[in-house]
């Protein structure tokens, strides 16, 4: 008996392990066509779970805005962003577009991976707190003129809350540590 | 606090990786000079408070400052503190110095959030009704007075008030900036209050508590000139409160194998319709869960 239900003890774990790693590899959106890479595990998230489907959207939302990040600091052009950052994700990011603009200065975040871990999902699902350990190449031009480079990793206090077809980005803030 | 120092400097390997003896004052003298824009990070910099960085070195140089929300580019002079107005550091996170004079020398540093100034404060559902068990759910984030996101702990107080009961509070912590809390509704419809505050800073929200489904239903009725009028005794939930206008009774007319339905809505607690029958019929309604008693009635032509 005992040794019966250490076998369904294990067969439930190993179960379980694949299930997660599924839900890992399902989330998980390659970089092969150079656009961010971005995985989510959801496993720290609550009170409220974090279902499969709502993961996968969040994935896909996320990985876009940074893409899309990506070419408003390449071309000076906040149009990228309309509709991916919302409140001050929003106002922060068309101000150093804006500043950015004004000084001749573009970014590029190349080779982008985001490793995120879901630490809070609200009651009612109407706002999730992610962190993002970022890793990027930042490279930093003034006109024609590199003028920094660097393998960056930021950690990411991220605020997404639901809209009509997609989750929005509504705070993006670096710290120094989680 | 943490930062970093990155020198950006590829003439300075491509000419000392030249190696010819002769060129080596070239090196040392553009070497001196990388050495000349290094850069001191601020340490403990927060968002709207000027600080400065510290630079070593001497002549003019280019300043690039960017940050969440800026990409500011400005001469300054080396060996001098760079000033940063409040103004350069509104918003909490990772800004880059660089100074390049002309080679490129950089340094990275946090600015943390200022002391909460405003909560943003979710509660759900807007109506809720009594007597459920953690119906009522509400989180708190404080933001600074630049909306950034305040991620050290602070303690929030959540008050809950209905009318004329005593106001209930707890104290939760923020974790990864957030607070939250869940809760039973009342057993009184009306409106709660919810508050968070942190020290004199509050947001009020209102979730209007409403009767919960009807507890039970009693019926009357009476011929009328065409078939038969049944209303409701005042319907209410099981802890006294009448039903929310609108609440749908289901009246039931039963004569032999013929069977007739009425839907009625409550109306100021009472639900009223007339059953287009004829002859003897047993009458009941329904509600929800609440089943109400039978009457034996003769309908008229």
């Amino acid at each position: 008996m005992k040794t019966a239900m250490k076998g369904l003890a294990g067969k439930s774990a190993q179960s379980l392990a694949i299930a997660a790693f599924t839900l890992l590899i399902g989330m998980q959106l390659s970089a092969a066509d150079g656009a961010p890479q971005v995985t989510l595990n959801v496993a720290k998230a609550g009170p409220r779970t974090v279902e499969s489907l709502t993961g996968r959207v969040i994935v896909r939302d996320y990985r876009f805005a940074w893409a899309s990040l990506d070419t408003a600091m390449q071309t000076n052009s906040t149009d990228p962003l309309n509709g991916l950052l919302a409140g001050t994700a929003s106002s922060w990011f068309g101000e150093a577009v804006k500043s950015q603009r004004q000084n001749g200065i573009t970014s590029r975040y190349l080779n982008q991976v985001h490793k995120v871990d879901a630490v809070f999902y609200a009651p009612e699902g109407d706002v999730i707190e992610l962190h993002d350990s970022a890793e990027y190449d930042l490279e930093i031009r003034d006109g024609d003129k590199a003028i920094h480079n660097e393998h960056a990793r930021v950690d990411y206090v991220v605020l997404m809350t639901p809209g009509a077809d997609r989750w929005v980005i509504r705070q993006l803030q670096a710290v120094p540590h989680f | 606090m943490s930062w970093s120092i990155n020198t950006v400097s590829k003439n300075l390997k491509r000419c000392c990786f030249a190696a010819p003896a002769v060129v080596l004052w070239i090196c040392a003298s553009v070497g001196a000079k990388a050495q000349e824009a290094a850069l001191r990070a601020p340490s403990g910099a927060v968002a709207g408070a000027a600080t400065s960085i510290g630079t070593s070195g001497s002549g003019s140089a280019t300043l690039y400052l960017t940050g969440p929300a800026t990409a500011l580019k400005r001469d300054v002079q080396l060996g001098q503190d760079i000033s940063l107005s409040p103004r350069d550091l509104h918003s909490a996170g990772r800004y880059l110095a660089i100074v390049c004079s002309p080679e490129c020398s950089s340094v990275t540093f946090f600015v943390a959030p200022s002391k909460p100034s405003r909560l943003t404060f979710l509660v759900h559902p807007s109506r809720a009704p009594v007597g459920l068990n953690d119906v009522i759910s509400g989180v708190a984030i404080p933001f600074d007075e630049f909306q950034n996101m305040v991620i050290a702990p602070s303690n929030i107080e959540f008050q809950l008030a209905a009318g004329g009961a005593a106001p209930t509070s707890r104290t939760v912590q923020t974790h990864d900036g957030v607070a939250w809390f869940r809760t039973n509704s009342g057993k009184t419809a009306g409106a709660l209050q919810v508050i968070a505050s942190w020290n004199d800073v509050s947001a009020k929200r209102v979730v209007q508590q409403v009767a919960s489904d009807p507890c039970s239903l009693r019926i009357k009725g009476q011929p009328a000139a065409k078939g038969i009028l049944v209303e409701t005794e005042p319907v209410h939930d099981c802890s006294g409160n009448p039903v929310p206008d609108g609440t749908i009774v289901t009246f039931t007319a039963k004569n032999g194998n013929q069977t007739s339905f009425v839907d009625a809505p409550v109306k100021q607690d009472v639900a009223r319709a007339t059953l287009l029958v004829k002859g003897p019929v047993v009458v009941s309604a329904a509600s929800g869960v609440a089943m109400g008693n039978e009457l034996r009635l003769n309908g008229k032509e």
